[in-house]
C-alpha cells in the first residue's frame, strides 16, 4: 500500500484513496495556499483572501486532526498573505473542536487505484479553469479543488504533460489575445494602452495558473532541468507570440520607444542643449564656441550609432543643431564674424560655414558677409587721408576676400556674387576719386623706375586692378586721368615698358570696347610716327642745311583728337629755339600740306649743359625753366619782373617755374624734375571738371536727340531712354535740371494739357 | 513763353448803317447804346490817362484805384488787368480799358467798383482761374526778354494770388524759397508747376507726391525740405 505523502485534509473523496494513516504532516502549503490564492473568482473569498472552507472537517474518511497543530507556511511566491493568525482563527472557527476520538484504522484490502481517465478528467477541469482565467469568466471549479488537481498529477507523475499542457492552453490564449491586437488602432498612443491592457491582463493571469500550478511550478519544474518556472514560460509565449506578429510587435517597440523613450529624450536633449548653448555663448568667443558646436554634434552622432536607434539620429541631431546653433546665428554673427574676417580666420569660418550649411542659415551668413564688406570697404574708400594707400589697400582686401571664399566658403556661387555686389557699391560711393585713384596707381606701376618687378608680377597687378575697375561706374572720369598720365608718360619717355603699355590697353579694350581705348592707341601711334618724322627730318635738306648747330631736338608731332587738351602758353623762346621750330615746321608743312601746328611750351623739355663754378653738369628741365635759365647766360642777376618780361611767361606758371629752380637745389636734377611731373590740385579738379562739364554736354544732346525722334514723350519714358543711352551714373535729378534748362531754351516744352508729357519744340 | 511783341492799335466801332426796319431800328438803338457806352468808357479812359503818352500810367492807376476805395496792390486790379488783358504792368491802353470795361459792362467808375465782387468770382472758377494764374507770371515781366521773375517778387505774388486758396502752401513754398540757394528766379515753367502741386498734392503729409514724375526739381527740393522739416 503505498501511502500519499503530504495530502490536504480536504482532499476529494474521488481522487484520493480512503484510507489514511492517524500521522498528517501539519497542513502545509495547502491550507495558507487555498487561503490567499483566493481569486476574484471565487464568490465565496472575502477580501482577506481568507477561504472559509467549510469541508474541512466534514470529511467522511475517519480521520481527525488536530488544528493547533497547524502551521502556515510562508511562501515568499504569494502574493497576498494572509496573516497567520486570522487564518489560524478562521480555521478555528471553521473547526469546532472536535472530541478526540480514536483511531480507526480500516484496512482496504484493494491497491489504491487510480480511476480510470484520472489524468484526463483532471485535466479537464484544469483546462477549463484556465479557459476562464484567460476568458475571465467564472470557473465552476474552486481553487482548492484545483490546487488539489495540480497536487494529484503530479503525484503520479503526470507533471510532464500536465506542464505541456498547461503551456499549449496557455500558448493558445495568448496567441489568441495577441492576435486580437492585430489591426486595432493605428494611433500608437491608444494601441499601447491596449498592449498595456493586455500585458496587465497576462500577467494577473499567469499569476493566477500559476498559484493553482503552484505544486507544479515546486516540484517538477524545479526538478527538472531547462523547464521554465510557470511564469517565466508565460513571459516566453509572451515574447514569442509578440515576435511573431510583426505589426503589433513594431507597432509596441515603436510606441513605446517613441512615445515613452524618445520623445523625453529628445525634449532632455532639448533643454540641455538650450542651457549649455546659452551659457557657452556668453562665455566663449565665436570660433571656441563653433568648434565647440562641432564636437557636440560629433558627439550626438556617434551616440546614435553605439547605443541609440538609428531612427532618433535625425531628430536628435536636429535637436542639438536647432538648439546650439540655430538659436544663436544673428548673435554669433553679430559677435564674431567681423573678428573672424578681420583676422583672415580660414579655419574658423570655414567651419562656421559648414555649421551653418547644417542649419540652413547661409543666408545669414551671405548677409553678414555683404555688410561686413560694405562696411570694411566704406572705410577705405572714404577715408580722405589714406588716399594713397586707397587702391593697394582694395586691392588686399579683395585679394583677402577671394582666398575666403575659396578656402572657407566652398566656392559658393551666390556668397561670390555677394561679394561683387557689395564691391561694386563701395567703390561707387565716393564719386571719382576711386577712378582717379585707380589711374595713378596704374601710372606708377606703369612708369620707369619700378625695379623689382617682374614682367608677371606687372601683368598680375594690372589684371587684378582691372578686376576693381570693372566695379567703377563713372568709368569717363578713370579714362580722363589715364589718358593725361599716359600723354605724360609717352612724351617724357617715362614708360617702363611700352609692352606693359600695350597690354594695359588692349586689356581696356577687351573690357570696355573700342571706342574707350581708340584714343589712347592713337596716342601711341602718334609717338611711333613722330620717330619716323624725327628721321626723316634729321634726313632731310632743311635739316642739314638750316639748322643751328650744337643743339639737338626731337619734336613730338600729336594729333590734336587724341591728346588730352593743354593750355596754351605762350613764351619768348631764346633765338636758336624758334629757329629751329621754324626750320622744322616748314620741312612738316612740306610732307603735310593743309595741317597746323601748334607749339605745346608746356610740354618742352630740354637737357642743358651748364657750367659750374664746380665743374660741367647736364640739367633735365621743363622748357620754360629752360628759357629762364637761359636768361641767366646774359645776367648774373635777375628781379621777378624782368624774368617775367623777357620769358613772356604767364605769373602762375613763372612762379612755379622760379619755385622750382630756386628752391629745390638747382644742381640737384631729380627734384626739378620732379616739380615739372608734380601734378597740381588744380589741374586734378579741372579734369574733373571737364568731365562733368563733357557728361553735361552729353545729356543734353542724347535729351534733344530722343525727343527729336519721338516728338512727344512722357517724363518717365524719357529718364528710361536716357539712363539706357547715358554711359556714366547719373542722378535723376540732374536730368531732370538738364530738361528744364531745355525747356528754358525752347528745346521742348510741356504739353498744355499733361505736364507729365514733353513735346519737341522744332 | 514767348512774348508776342504785337500789339494791336485801337479801333473805334464802326456805326451801324440806318435802316427803316423794326429789326434795323433796334440794331441802330442798341448800336446807339453801345457806342454812347462806348463814348462814356472812353471818356472815364482819358479822365486817368496820361496826356502825352495816351495811356493810364502808373500814376493813374492809382488814382482809379483811389476812387473805386481798392488798394493798388489789391489782387483785384490784377484781376482787372486779366480781364483787359493788358500786357504792360502798370499801363493801360485805350484798346485794353475798352475791352475790360465793356466786357464788365461798366462805364463809370461806380459800376465799375461794383462788378469786381463779379469780377472776382469769375476769376475764381477753375478754367479761368489758371489762365489769370499764368496771366499774372506773364503780366511781371517788365522786360522785353525777360522770362523769370525774382524770388522777392515771386514771393509776392504767390502771396496775392494764391494766397487766399493755398494759404498753407503759399506759406511754406514762400518760406523754402527764401531760404534756398539753388534758384534766383523763377521761370514759368517752375510757376505753373506749383499751381498744379497746389491743386494735385495733398497738403501738409504730401502722400501723394511722387519725385520721379515731371515736377519741377524746385519742388522736388521744397518737398524733400518739407519732409526733412517734419521729422
Amino acid at each position: 500500500m503505498s501511502l500519499p505523502t503530504k495530502r490536504s485534509a480536504t482532499a476529494t473523496t474521488s481522487s484520493s484513496s480512503a484510507s489514511a494513516t492517524a500521522n498528517f504532516p501539519p497542513m502545509k502549503k495547502a491550507k495558507s495556499q487555498a487561503v490567499s490564492a483566493c481569486s476574484p473568482l471565487d464568490p465565496s473569498c472575502n477580501k482577506n483572501g481568507i477561504h472559509h472552507f467549510s469541508s474541512a472537517a466534514t470529511a467522511d474518511n475517519d480521520v481527525v486532526f488536530d488544528p493547533s497543530s497547524m502551521t502556515l507556511d510562508d511562501d515568499p511566491k504569494l502574493q497576498d498573505r494572509s496573516p497567520p493568525a486570522a487564518a489560524n482563527l478562521s480555521r478555528k472557527k471553521a473547526t469546532p473542536p472536535q472530541p478526540a476520538k480514536k483511531l480507526v484504522i480500516k484496512l482496504v484490502k484493494a491497491k489504491p487505484t487510480l480511476p480510470a481517465n484520472f489524468e484526463e478528467d483532471t485535466w479537464a477541469k484544469l483546462q477549463s479553469a484556465i479557459k476562464a482565467i484567460f476568458l475571465k469568466q467564472p470557473d465552476s471549479c474552486d481553487l482548492e479543488k484545483l490546487y488539489q488537481a495540480v497536487n494529484d498529477l503530479c503525484l503520479h507523475k503526470m507533471g510532464s504533460n500536465l506542464y505541456q499542457r498547461i503551456e499549449k492552453e496557455c500558448e493558445s490564449h495568448i496567441y489568441a489575445v495577441l492576435q486580437s491586437l492585430v489591426g486595432q488602432s493605428p494611433d500608437l498612443v491608444v494601441f499601447l494602452s491596449l498592449v498595456e491592457r493586455c500585458w496587465q491582463d497576462l500577467c494577473d493571469q499567469m499569476l493566477m495558473i500559476r498559484g493553482i500550478a503552484l505544486y507544479l511550478d515546486r516540484t517538477y519544474v524545479k526538478q527538472t532541468p531547462n523547464v521554465r518556472s510557470l511564469w517565466d514560460m508565460g513571459l516566453q509565449l509572451f515574447r514569442k507570440h509578440l515576435a511573431l506578429s510583426p505589426e503589433v510587435e513594431h507597432k509596441t517597440v515603436t510606441g513605446i520607444y517613441a512615445e515613452s523613450f524618445e520623445r523625453p529624450f529628445l525634449d532632455c536633449t532639448s533643454e540641455f542643449y538650450a542651457a549649455e548653448g546659452m551659457k557657452y555663448m556668453q562665455h566663449s568667443d565665436v570660433p571656441d564656441y563653433l568648434k565647440h558646436v562641432e564636437i557636440r554634434l560629433h558627439e550626438e552622432h556617434e551616440r546614435c550609432l553605439l547605443y541609440l536607434d538609428a531612427s532618433t539620429r535625425k531628430p536628435l541631431i536636429a535637436t542639438a543643431e536647432r538648439q546650439l546653433l540655430e538659436r544663436h546665428i544673428s548673435a554669433i554673427l553679430d559677435k564674431g564674424f567681423m573678428m573672424l574676417m578681420d583676422g583672415h580666420r580660414i579655419a574658423d569660418l570655414k567651419r562656421m560655414y559648414s555649421l551653418f550649411l547644417r542649419v540652413n542659415a547661409l543666408e545669414s551668413l551671405r548677409q553678414a558677409l555683404s555688410s561686413y564688406i560694405r562696411r570694411t570697404g566704406q572705410g577705405i574708400v572714404m577715408d580722405d587721408e589714406k588716399d594713397k594707400d586707397m587702391v593697394s589697400s582694395l586691392l588686399e582686401f579683395k585679394a583677402s576676400l577671394d582666398t575666403i571664399w575659396e578656402e572657407s566658403f566652398s566656392k559658393n556661387e551666390a556668397f561670390c556674387n555677394t561679394i561683387k555686389d557689395a564691391f561694386e557699391h563701395l567703390i561707387n560711393l565716393r564719386q571719382n576719386r576711386p577712378a582717379e585713384l585707380i589711374a595713378k596707381f596704374l601710372d606708377e606701376k606703369l612708369r620707369a623706375g619700378n625695379k623689382g618687378t617682374s614682367e608677371e608680377e606687372l601683368e598680375g597687378t594690372l589684371d587684378k586692378v582691372l578686376v576693381l575697375f570693372r566695379f567703377i561706374q563713372g568709368k569717363d572720369v578713370f579714362e580722363a586721368f589715364y589718358k593725361k598720365d599716359l600723354a605724360k608718360r609717352l612724351l617724357l619717355g617715362k614708360s617702363a615698358s611700352i609692352d606693359a603699355e600695350k597690354s594695359m590697353i588692349s586689356k581696356l579694350k577687351t573690357e570696355c570696347g573700342s571706342q574707350f581705348t581708340n584714343k589712347l592707341e592713337g596716342m601711341f601711334k602718334d609717338i611711333e610716327l613722330s620717330k619716323e618724322i624725327n628721321e626723316s627730318f634729321k634726313q632731310s635738306s632743311q635739316a642739314r642745311t638750316k639748322l643751328p648747330s650744337g643743339i639737338e631736338m626731337s619734336v613730338h608731332v600729336l594729333t590734336t583728337g587724341y591728346w588730352p587738351t593743354y593750355p596754351p602758353m605762350d613764351v619768348r623762346l631764346p633765338h636758336e629755339l624758334n629757329v629751329y621750330q621754324d626750320i622744322f615746321k616748314e620741312f612738316y608743312l612740306s610732307k603735310y600740306s593743309g595741317r597746323r601746328l601748334m607749339w605745346q611750351n608746356s610740354l618742352g623739355h630740354c637737357v642743358l649743359k651748364a657750367e659750374f663754378p664746380k665743374g660741367k653738369k647736364e640739367l633735365a628741365v621743363s622748357l620754360f625753366q629752360t628759357v629762364v635759365l637761359m636768361l641767366f647766360n646774359d645776367a648774373q642777376k635777375l628781379s621777378f619782373q624782368d624774368i617775367k618780361d623777357a620769358t613772356g611767361i604767364e605769373d602762375k606758371e613763372l612762379r612755379r617755374t622760379l619755385q622750382s629752380l630756386a628752391c629745390g637745389k638747382v644742381r640737384v636734377l631729380r627734384k626739378v624734375n620732379a616739380i615739372q611731373m608734380k601734378e597740381t590740385v588744380e589741374e586734378n579738379t579741372s579734369t574733373t571738371e571737364r568731365v562733368f562739364q563733357d557728361r553735361q554736354y552729353q545729356v543734353d544732346a542724347a535729351i534733344v536727340r530722343i525727343m527729336k525722334t519721338r516728338k512727344v514723350l512722357s517724363h518717365t519714358l524719357l529718364i528710361t531712354e536716357l539712363f539706357q543711352q547715358l554711359k556714366f551714373p547719373i542722378k535723376p535729378a540732374d536730368l531732370k535740371k538738364r530738361i528744364e534748362s531745355l525747356i528754358d531754351r525752347e528745346y521742348l516744352e510741356r504739353d498744355k494739357n499733361n505736364p507729365q508729357i514733353y513735346n519737341y519744340l522744332a | 513763353m514767348r512774348r508776342s511783341a504785337a500789339r494791336k492799335t485801337g479801333q473805334s466801332n464802326s456805326t451801324a448803317p440806318i435802316t427803316s426796319s423794326a429789326t434795323d431800328l433796334f440794331r441802330s438803338a442798341s448800336s446807339k447804346a453801345s457806342s454812347k457806352e462806348m463814348e462814356r468808357i472812353d471818356n472815364l479812359f482819358y479822365s486817368y490817362a496820361n496826356r502825352s503818352s495816351g495811356l493810364i500810367d502808373p500814376e493813374g492807376i492809382e488814382n482809379l484805384c483811389s476812387d473805386m476805395e481798392v488798394d493798388h496792390t489789391d489782387v483785384r486790379i490784377l484781376m482787372l488787368a486779366w480781364k483787359m488783358k493788358a500786357e504792360k504792368q502798370g499801363y493801360f491802353t485805350l484798346e485794353e480799358w475798352r475791352r475790360g470795361l465793356k466786357a464788365l459792362r461798366a462805364d463809370t467808375v461806380n459800376k465799375l467798383k461794383k462788378a469786381l465782387p463779379e469780377l472776382e468770382k469769375e476769376v475764381k472758377r477753375p478754367s479761368n482761374f489758371v489762365d489769370f494764374y499764368s496771366y499774372s507770371f506773364r503780366y511781371c515781366l517788365t522786360e522785353e526778354k525777360q522770362k523769370s521773375i525774382d524770388i522777392e517778387s515771386i514771393c509776392q505774388l504767390l502771396d496775392l494770388v494764391l494766397g487766399s486758396h493755398f494759404r498753407a502752401q503759399v506759406d511754406y513754398f514762400i518760406e523754402y524759397l527764401k531760404i534756398q540757394n539753388d534758384y534766383k528766379v523763377i521761370n514759368m515753367d517752375q510757376w505753373m508747376g506749383f499751381y498744379h502741386f497746389c491743386t494735385e498734392i495733398s497738403f501738409p503729409d504730401l502722400s501723394n507726391y511722387d519725385p520721379e514724375l515731371a515736377w519741377p526739381l524746385i519742388l522736388d527740393n521744397f518737398v524733400e525740405w518739407m519732409q526733412e522739416k517734419r521729422t
